[in-house]
């Protein structure tokens, strides 16, 4: 039977996020995905088992500073039982491991990049999924959506190269990988329309209680909720047309200083 | 609806990121702590309030107040969700400003009032061509800057028309703003007070987009593969046209044929998909497919060959020249190619082409391309995937490519391997001789419509008057050159290909030609344009049937109607009448002398030399 119809605008945006993902599988060796367990890379998640036809043809990553909700362990550990997901729980370095020239909050978020090194080095993958938007953030805009990395996972924002149509680089160094980013031309609510119209479930926290609720979901100690009455998913999509508050605006890193998403973003960060 | 995808183009320094940056401020889209951020910034840096560190997040683009890599931003009106991809304009940065630009819907080209048009500009100018934009609007920006910003405003916009028509580009508005002050970039402004037209952002969100890709011809490109259980899917995105279950596809450039079993977008099986759509087919037999391979609809496929005239937007750091081997990629297809010559340069000063031996980063070149395999491809279908490629070395993107036409098979092994060799004269410099361009005046027309009595009568014409003219004609050359050609449609192909070749060289040397055959396909006509590098003009002379079986010169229409002649134009084989050509002679109501007298004065300024 058929299912009544996405929105057009969204069945656009779906069709090239599985356009891009069967790209990267067909392309390159060794493709692993990072889940956040976030709205973004849950609702990636949904588009990976449309492109495979039910299947997820690789391991999903969970960089784990073991600083997440406890709401966000009961969500995976459901999903990956009903889904039957291929997880791999990756723990990441302590803070004493990372820059200690990054503001403090920084330095939190600076775990998972070294985290991501390690298991880079250990598994040899040669594309890394994630779901991250240009409407995030300012850094993040500036993104391709296939962006290779230097062989320490670094990003060379001024040496990209250039992607005409849809012609993604997918030329990958010994070493070195390539960050694939399927869900670029998203915005954040075009995800939470698409979470609704498939419903895709998410982790409880995104919704209000007593007049608050997460926008954006990060490692607990760095991470706040934002004033909002929004408990219903049509609540967080009018929320968002009229907001003119930064999605990341719960986010501690980011604010920190001028270029500290700059810096971490340069050293690997997602 | 879709967002619409809007960049921004324009030299360095033409105000294209404070554009944005102020028209998102004064949209109220930015929130007061970015607002905040951005003073700071501004303030550390010693500069007054600065709109464009809205885009220019890194510290680099900031610190020296330029934009390195293209960004994006959305802003949604009552009216409208807008796309804005701001790019940097800077030669060196081309790979940044073509990322940005080879996935939208409009562009905004900003002109300094201060600077006016600058070589930059142009360059910029020749991608809007390429890029085959047809939506752009021009902002004169800066007008703050200017005493007398009216008289100033209405002397670029008509440098900017006057330069973008020669070009082709038709832009929708040509606006005054001033982009620190804001004036006409949301709102109407004191220093534009005098404008009684849009402002960008109406200007903007009147931007129509809507293309019937659906109704197009299919094109689907195969990206995979997969099995499950016994079935084999296969995967790919329907590039435009519609697939309905059922439907007998061919697979190019195999050519091998199943019919739509199953079309599923999972979990679910649908009937119909069309342009933009994610599918897997499961098709009727097992044949042979895999990445890399087109599907079509049996009677609209694409055209396929060994060779490839395209137009190149050139990135590499080294000069592409003749003899470099390089990878192509088409679709989902990778295909070894060999660049046999550099037909020509586009200069940025005139958008006209100039014989070269190298085109060099940010240059647009005219190339022929070639390939052992045989390679399928949309010269004229921009929907489709394989109307565009790119070009890679070492593993390097070093060029962007537009299929302008795909040539009949270069024959035997080792083709690929050909350089051809340059002439040691330039086109310009027989031209300055001569007094005139060499050029190709392609008449095309229903057997009978008065192609050969024109063409006849205008060399004469024109020999009288000192030009250097000469005609070929189709059956004529049927005697001689193309004595082995018949009337199918491969025939006919082939017929015109070897003319357009011969009237190419001819052009090439100088000569004006004139060229009288029936021709009655426009993808071989199409081909033919691209085969004439020196110039090409599509001339057609029209007749109403019922006129040209009247005349009927030859006796051919009556004996076609007793069924005498197969195949014959009009009767028992089609003619695709011009969309749009160059010129239109009327031989239905217009005498011949009237006709000749017409196209003589075209030829005339066509052929005019440059000094």
């Amino acid at each position: 039977m058929e299912r009544s119809h996405l929105p057009d605008d969204l069945e656009t945006l779906e069709s090239q996020s599985i356009y891009i993902l069967r790209e990267a599988f067909a392309r390159i060796d060794r493709p692993a995905m990072l889940w956040s367990i976030g709205k973004d890379s849950t609702a990636l998640l949904w588009m990976v088992r449309k492109a495979f036809l039910g299947e997820v043809p690789f391991p999903l990553v969970l960089l784990d500073t073991g600083m997440e909700f406890s709401e966000v362990y009961a969500f995976r550990d459901r999903l990956v039982r009903e889904w039957s997901l291929p997880i791999l729980n990756e723990a990441c370095p302590p803070e004493s491991a990372v820059d200690q020239s990054l503001p403090s909050a920084a330095r939190h978020a600076a775990r998972k990049t070294a985290g991501l090194r390690a298991l880079l080095e250990r598994e040899r993958y040669r594309a890394i999924v994630l779901g991250i938007r240009r409407d995030e953030q300012a850094i993040r805009a500036k993104e391709r959506v296939f962006s290779p990395r230097n062989a320490d996972g670094s990003w060379d924002p001024q040496r990209q190269p250039p992607e005409l149509w849809d012609y993604y680089c997918t030329e990958v160094p010994d070493g070195a990988h390539v960050r694939v980013h399927p869900l670029l031309h998203w915005t954040e609510r075009d995800i939470w329309r698409y979470t609704q119209a498939e419903g895709i479930p998410f982790v409880s926290l995104y919704l209000a209680r007593n007049g608050q609720r997460y926008r954006s979901l990060g490692e607990s100690n760095i991470t706040f909720p934002i004033p909002s009455e929004a408990d219903t998913i049509e609540k967080i999509v009018a929320e968002l047309a009229t907001t003119r508050e930064p999605e990341r605006a719960g986010r501690a890193m980011d604010g920190e200083s001028e270029d500290a998403f700059e810096r971490l973003r340069a050293g690997g960060y997602m | 609806m879709s967002a619409l995808r809007v960049v921004m183009f324009g030299d360095v320094d033409a105000g294209k990121s404070t554009i944005l940056g102020r028209l998102m401020v004064d949209c109220g889209y930015v929130p007061r702590q970015k607002l905040d951020e951005m003073e700071r910034s501004s303030e550390r840096r010693g500069v007054p309030m600065e709109y464009s560190f809205l885009l220019d997040a890194f510290q680099i683009e900031r610190d020296q107040a330029i934009t390195l890599d293209s960004s994006r931003i959305w802003l949604r009106t009552a009216k409208r969700e807008i796309v804005f991809v701001d790019a940097p304009g800077h030669r060196e940065l081309i790979r940044n400003l073509v990322s940005g630009a080879s996935e939208v819907d409009a562009a905004i080209l900003v002109i300094s009032a201060e600077e006016g048009i600058t070589a930059q500009t142009r360059r910029q100018a020749l991608f809007l061509q390429w890029f085959g934009f047809t939506s752009v609007i021009v902002a004169i920006n800066k007008l703050d800057l200017s005493a007398a910003p009216q008289a100033r405003y209405e002397e670029r916009a008509a440098e900017a028309d006057a330069f973008l028509r020669g070009l082709e580009i038709a832009p929708l508005a040509i606006l005054p703003v001033a982009a620190r002050e804001g004036a006409n970039l949301a709102a109407p402004g004191a220093r534009t007070a005098w404008w009684r037209g849009n402002t960008l952002l109406a200007e903007i969100e009147a931007i129509e987009t809507h293309r019937d890709d659906a109704n197009a011809p299919l094109r689907m490109v195969v990206q995979d593969v997969y099995r499950r259980g016994a079935t084999r899917w296969i995967v790919g995105r329907i590039d435009c046209g519609t697939i309905a279950r059922g439907d007998a596809l061919t697979f190019w450039p195999l050519r091998t044929t199943a019919r739509v079993a199953r079309i599923v977008r999972w979990p679910d099986d649908v009937e119909r998909a069309s342009a933009g759509a994610a599918v897997a087919l499961e098709l009727d037999e097992r044949i042979f497919v895999d990445r890399g391979a087109i599907a079509t609809h049996e009677d609209s496929g694409p055209t396929t060959g060994h060779a490839i005239s395209a137009a190149l937007l050139w990135l590499g750091e080294r000069p592409a020249r003749a003899g470099a081997n390089l990878r192509m990629r088409l679709g989902t297809r990778e295909i070894a190619v060999t660049i046999a010559r550099i037909d020509e340069t586009f200069e940025p000063e005139d958008g006209r082409g100039r014989a070269a031996e190298e085109a060099r980063a940010g240059d647009i070149a005219a190339v022929t391309l070639v390939a052992r395999e045989t390679i399928a491809a949309d010269p004229a279908l921009p929907a489709s995937s394989i109307s565009r490629f790119i070009l890679l070395d070492e593993g390097r993107v070093v060029a962007g490519g537009k299929v302008r036409a795909v040539a009949a098979t270069v024959r035997g092994e080792g083709a690929t391997n050909i350089v051809a060799a340059r002439s040691s004269v330039g086109r310009d410099e027989r031209g300055a001789r001569n007094g005139h361009r060499g050029y190709v005046f392609w008449l095309t027309g229903l057997p009978s419509s008065g192609k050969s009595t024109i063409a006849m009568h205008v060399e004469r014409m024109l020999f009288e008057r000192g030009r250097h003219v000469y005609v070929l004609d189709g059956d004529t050359l049927r005697t001689t050159l193309n004595v082995d050609l018949g009337f199918t449609e491969e025939d006919r192909r082939e017929n015109v290909r070897r003319i357009a070749a011969i009237a190419g060289i001819f052009a090439d040397a100088g000569i004006v030609v004139l060229t009288a055959l029936i021709s009655p396909y426009a993808a071989d006509r199409e081909q033919a344009r691209a085969a004439c590098a020196a110039g090409f003009a599509e001339i057609y002379v029209r007749c109403d049937l019922e006129t040209a079986e009247k005349r009927d010169v030859k006796g051919h229409y009556r004996r076609a109607r007793a069924g005498e002649l197969e195949r014959f134009t009009g009767v028992s084989a089609p003619y695709e009448a011009p969309q749009r050509p160059d010129l239109v002679l009327d031989t239905t109501h217009e005498s011949v002398e009237a006709s000749a007298a017409a196209f003589v004065e075209f030829i005339e300024r066509t052929i005019r030399h440059a000094e």
